[in-house]
């Protein structure tokens, strides 16, 4: 059950949050974390955003291939 | 005239005929639309195609459409699927009693401007109304006539190896808006039904390449069940491109909340078709310059190898599978 | 060793060194690597097995039957992802009872069975409640939130369990681990590094296709060089604290407890169950469910499988007695397992 969605969020309200992924809208959990803004991305499971998501996929593959493959 | 359909309606009697000159002739009326038994036109030439089909799709109505005009456009489409350019459509309804007459008004509008906008005649008709519980507001089925053009020949079993696979726009938005509408997911999302006819996008493919080996639309089951059809048909594999394959963004998203997989979602208003290498190219810049073609897309090839299969290419330049058709994802869809 | 890899895809392809297994241990990399199309582009020296990652398919049967029960004995209506719905219990799965008139509802969430008892306050609901350490926070959410609003006909039937214990268990099955991204997101890096210190390998890695081939081609890199190895491979979502938020959060409604793994047997205090004082939140004391030891004989081979001892399709059910519309064994049913990802995307192309 490790499947996550990238989504970003609309808006946070008393620990709920309502997340964006290609334009389909839901309300999830934003317990988890905290300081939660607009605008950011998350990663969302089970209902509930689990972690904030700090960088896009290539730029951080890029970097791991500089780091340890070279 | 009152406002919920009763079983006086369907009796036969002077309220049917009400029902009939104040919502149907109304709305769908031409000039072989009689109150005669049947309706009599002239034969035409060249073999005919004909078509049924029953609609019985929960809601009735939802973004983009409602039941009436997909019964329109679904037995247009697969009359237009053989060639057939289609002539004349019947259409029969079985009403709950205590439906809304304004809705009925709003279903045999949206059949009317289909229709005309098909370039198609609905020419008979028949109401029955059934009692309270015994149908779910309303079904429909209609059935229609069209006619094939010289040289035109198509099936789902002359699918040939090298021939391309196009579709005429992006996938699985009819099923994921029905989904939406029904399913308690609490996802919000504009998704429109692609219900749409299609006769006008299969003249122009069949224009450029009367050579056209399959068209068939992508109804119940989606793009990935045609898929795996064809194959048996044919006795062929088939090869796709994920990167190639059209998805609406939205049913992106909400496929990818949900788990699922567009190709296996419904299309109303999107064909698949296989023609011969050569003239690919040649047929999506038909369908571009068409309403419902802007999307269209060749997504990938037939094989002689993998028969049965559908093969996919992914993102890192792998292969693998689509896997086979499961069990019916969501009853009701049309 | 050729030290500038560029392209990690043909590095994986033309690998000639020592032979390498690396084994995932999450249900989504098992179908994410399958769907991809990983396997295919590897050297033959380099083995992926598929570890104990599906949640669902390390669920002894005996869960299936207790909910079973519930449904049936106890009148509870059954709120669940989909996929433990086909699930063979030693009698019959949840689809069979609901022919006898059992109330199976398939949900999305936990926060969605709460929501459903919420709305149904004549319903006794339960959640089966089964997942790794990325899904019990939101198990542990919905039970909050029903303590919170005094909601008093929902609970869990627990079978959560947490990662370690398998790592533990499995690190002589494989050189390497390709570790699970959203377990960590969780529980941080830690555990990655007490594991390092004790001779393990591994990378925490996402789930893209090009986040896998790197994170492969990370592994294969490294074991050649001969030294134990951590990488984080997933930084922009696993940081080394993880989330404190949700630790404290599952710890304050949960304590870890024994757990049975399918295949493997008991991996102490590798489960989590809840506390004591949330015991009117526990199917298993708030409708005293009786102990189930199922008497099961059965050909499947889900805890070889499961293990890595074997490919799904050296069970001599796969395929055949066994497949996705007649599933026997959890690991061809559930949405995470090895042999449902092996039918749907495995064999030659």
């Amino acid at each position: 059950m490790c499947v996550g969605l990238s989504a970003k969020v609309i808006s946070v309200k008393d620990g709920v949050a309502v997340i964006d992924a290609s334009g389909a809208k839901r309300e999830v959990s934003a317990e988890l974390l905290d300081d939660l803004e607009p605008g950011e991305y998350v990663m969302v499971h089970a209902g509930a955003a689990i972690a904030k998501i700090t960088d896009d996929s290539k730029t951080e593959t890029e970097n791991l291939a500089k780091e340890h493959l070279t | 005239m009152s406002d919920v359909i009763t079983l006086a309606h369907g009796s036969g009697g002077h309220k049917t005929g009400e029902l009939i000159s104040e919502v149907f002739r109304k709305n769908l009326g031409n000039e072989y639309f009689t109150s005669d038994d049947a309706a009599v036109m002239p034969a035409p030439e060249g073999r005919i195609a004909m078509s049924t089909d029953g609609f019985i799709v929960s809601p009735w109505e939802f973004p983009g459409g409602n039941i009436g005009k997909l019964s329109v456009c679904g037995t247009v489409n697969d009359l237009a699927c053989m060639g057939a350019k289609p002539l004349y459509l019947t259409c029969s309804y079985v009403i709950e009693e205590g439906f809304p007459i304004s809705e009925l008004e709003k279903v045999a509008q949206a059949m009317g401007e289909t229709a005309r906008k098909a370039g198609v005649k609905i020419v008979a008709g028949d109401t029955k109304v059934a009692g309270k519980g015994q149908v779910d507001q309303i079904f429909i089925t209609t059935a229609g006539v069209g006619v094939i053009p010289d040289g035109v020949n198509m099936s789902g079993a002359y699918a040939k190896p090298g021939d391309k696979i196009i579709v005429t726009g992006d996938v699985g938005r009819h099923g994921t808006t029905i989904l939406l509408a029904r399913g308690d997911y609490g996802i919000d999302a504009e998704v429109t039904s692609d219900c749409a006819p299609l006769w006008n996008e299969v003249e122009a493919a069949l224009g450029v390449c009367p050579g056209i080996h399959v068209i068939r639309d992508a109804t119940r089951g989606g793009v990935g069940t045609v898929m795996y059809e064809i194959t048996e048909q044919s006795d062929v594999g088939v090869k796709l491109d994920r990167e190639k394959i059209p998805v609406d963004d939205a049913v992106r998203g909400v496929t990818g909340m949900l788990g699922l997989e567009p190709l296996y979602l419904a299309c109303e208003g999107t064909m698949v078709m296989i023609c011969p290498a050569e003239y690919a190219d040649k047929v999506v810049e038909a369908l571009h310059g068409c309403e419902h073609g802007k999307g269209a897309a060749i997504i990938g090839e037939i094989t002689e190898e993998n028969k049965g299969r559908v093969v996919m290419t992914t993102e890192i330049g792998g292969m693998t599978y689509l896997p086979k058709p499961g069990n019916e994802l969501l009853p009701r869809i049309c | 060793m050729s030290a500038n890899i560029t392209d990690p895809i043909e590095f994986l392809k033309n690998y000639d060194g020592p032979e390498i297994r690396i084994m995932e241990v999450c249900g989504t990399h098992t179908h994410e690597i399958f769907r991809q199309g990983v396997r295919r582009l590897l050297s033959p020296k380099i083995h992926l097995i598929s570890g104990p990652g599906c949640p669902v398919c390390v669920t002894p049967v005996n869960f299936i039957d207790e909910a079973v029960f519930l449904a049936l004995e106890k009148g509870c209506t059954i709120t669940t992802f989909g996929d433990l719905v086909r699930v063979p219990g030693s009698k019959m799965s949840l689809a069979g009872a609901r022919a006898k008139g059992a109330n199976v509802k398939v949900v999305y969430s936990p926060a969605d069975a709460e929501k459903y008892a919420e709305e149904h306050p004549e319903e006794q609901v339960v959640f089966l409640s089964v997942g790794f350490e990325t899904t019990t926070p939101s198990d542990v959410i919905a039970v909050k939130r029903a303590a919170g609003a005094g909601i008093d006909n929902f609970s869990l039937l627990t079978a959560n369990k947490t990662m370690p214990g398998a790592y533990e268990a499995m690190a002589s099955s494989c050189d390497a681990y390709i570790y699970p991204g959203h377990v960590h997101a969780i529980i941080g890096t830690k555990i990655c590094e007490d594991e390092l210190a004790k001779g393990v390998s591994g990378v925490i890695t996402g789930f893209t296709g090009d986040e896998l081939v790197t994170a492969l081609a990370i592994i294969v890199k490294k074991f050649s060089e001969g030294k134990p190895f951590f990488v984080n491979a997933y930084p922009r979502v696993v940081t080394d604290e993880g989330s404190p938020a949700a630790v404290a959060l599952v710890d304050k409604f949960m304590e870890p407890c024994d757990a049975e793994w399918r295949g493997i047997g008991v991996i102490p205090g590798s489960g989590m169950q809840l506390r004591d004082e949330y015991a009117a939140y526990d199917a298993r004391k708030k409708y005293d469910v009786p102990a189930m030891n199922p008497d099961y004989k059965t050909a499947c081979r889900c805890g070889d499988v499961l293990q890595g001892k074997i490919e799904p399709n050296q069970c001599p059910l796969f395929g055949k007695a066994c497949n996705p519309d007649h599933p026997v064994g959890a690991c061809m049913v559930s949405d995470e397992g090895a042999c449902s990802a092996f039918y749907m995307y495995g064999g030659e192309i």
